[in-house]
């Protein structure tokens, strides 16, 4: 009899020897993400006369117990819809992965998709400070730049499964957490009343990646070699992912302010030169802002999430939940100019 | 606290001394990761009682002078929480910015001190 890893690698190489070609013998096969929705698995394989080097992204729907009461009140994308985007992403010339397949229910691993394997560095604290990165974060500040700009060029109407959120929308959304969890923090209520004072006037609006930033970016000596985690991908001002890149969590205590690699300056050039749209600091500057809130709450949700039972408590999202206060200490001084 | 000896900072001091000098050394990947945040959230939490009695004394005397009235700690930020929300205190009120940014110094002495030293 075969052990659960066992039968997973069985029908993972039989799915891959049905989408991709016989055999479908793998290689290397190791866990590189597990957590209670999703799971990552890296590996090699013989399809087709070729040896392929894959990732499948498993989604373990109806792992949860119960229901998340919070579901849809923020962007979250099933598997096949984050597939769909991440191919519409690669048509549109964005440094995407390559999705091989999009797995079925004849190959009875749930939901879930293979791309390919993109070589490269993601974790934070060695992009913004390791010396072989030197040249990548030189140049990486007007990648991102240009980057942004194929993403907001991606037609919505080839994605009509995205949710649209304006900034008041979202607002309303972060309330409803800090509501739902019960928080009687005033760092929290000012950073929302500071955002719904702040609205922007009538932004333009475009498919947006949502978590664009150091940590899902695979980087090279040579710089951006892809963009992963496309499961918030959302509809809204494009500006949102130009500050989110910017939020100083997302520097990893790197010095410079775009994603602890880059000048705003550069970001905002290569946007402009790419795009053909003005960019106005200010603007980016509020969801810089409202993005240190936004993710001061996300730490609430990560930290509490076990009281709804969709998650077992753990120690991991327990420590995230304490750190609230880091974003909010940040949002403060950005809004006083204090940075 | 009971009055027998060591006392809890001690018992603390003890455990953290053989987590960090002896477990984790003997560790490697994902239950090394996993010791390193329980031993940041067992400092989060020594921290938290030798620093939260004063924090929220000073606490609850500036929300008392924000409010216009005493009362519990917990109370008096439901409190200001609504009014926040509500506009009746303008989210650039000065007093109110001194106010929460004390506050947020003083929960990172005890979540995170590197954070404002940074």
């Amino acid at each position: 009899m075969m052990n659960q890893e066992e039968t997973f690698a069985a029908r993972l190489g039989a799915a891959v020897a049905r989408h991709l070609g016989a055999p479908g013998a793998l290689h290397n096969l190791q866990r590189l993400t597990g957590g209670a929705t999703k799971t990552t698995w890296s590996f090699d394989a013989d399809a087709g006369g070729r040896r392929l080097e894959l990732i499948v992204q498993l989604s373990n729907a109806g792992a949860t117990p119960v229901p998340d009461p919070t579901a849809g009140w923020g962007p979250h994308l099933n598997s096949d819809d984050d597939a769909r985007i991440v191919m519409a992403a690669e048509r549109a010339g964005v440094p995407a992965p390559h999705v091989h397949a999009v797995l079925d229910d004849a190959d009875g691993l749930g939901p879930g998709y293979v791309t390919g394997r993109v070589a490269g560095e993601t974790l934070g604290p060695r992009i913004v400070r390791d010396e072989k990165f030197a040249g990548a974060r030189a140049v990486m500040a007007r990648q991102c730049g240009e980057i942004l700009a194929g993403i907001h060029k991606i037609d919505p109407r080839e994605v009509p499964f995205l949710l649209r959120q304006d900034a008041a929308a979202q607002v309303a959304a972060y309330y409803r957490y800090v509501d739902h969890y019960g928080l009687k923090l005033p760092a929290v209520e000012l950073g929302l009343k500071w955002a719904a004072d702040h609205l922007p006037r009538k932004p333009r609006v475009a498919v947006l990646h949502g978590d664009f930033r150091t940590g899902n970016l695979i980087v090279g000596e040579d710089g951006v070699r892809c963009v992963l985690d496309w499961e918030i991908a959302q509809i809204g001002d494009p500006m949102q992912d130009l500050g989110w890149l910017c939020v100083k969590t997302w520097r990893f205590g790197g010095k410079r302010p775009v994603g602890g690699f880059g000048a705003r300056e550069d970001l905002f050039a290569a946007y402009e030169r790419a795009s053909g749209v003005a960019v106005d600091p200010a603007h980016v500057m509020f969801w810089e802002a409202f993005g240190d809130v936004k993710w001061a709450i996300m730490c609430l949700r990560k930290g509490m999430a076990f009281s709804d039972g969709v998650e077992p408590i753990s120690i991991e999202q327990s420590a995230i939940g304490r750190r609230i206060e880091e974003p909010l200490w940040d949002f403060l001084n950005l809004i006083e100019g204090r940075e | 606290m009971p009055t027998s000896k060591p006392d809890a900072k001690i018992l603390l001091q003890a455990a953290m001394k053989y987590l960090e000098e002896e477990l984790l050394p003997a560790l490697s990947g994902y239950h090394r990761f996993q010791t390193r945040v329980t031993i940041n959230v067992i400092n989060t939490v020594r921290r938290e009682l030798e620093l939260r009695g004063a924090q929220a004394e000073a606490e609850a005397a500036r929300l008392a002078a924000l409010l216009g009235r005493d009362g519990p700690v917990d109370a008096l930020n439901v409190e200001l929480c609504a009014r926040i929300r509500a506009g009746a205190i303008a989210a650039d009120d000065g007093s109110l910015r001194d106010h929460v940014r004390r506050s947020l110094a003083d929960a990172l002495a005890i979540n995170n001190p590197k954070w404002t030293a940074r």
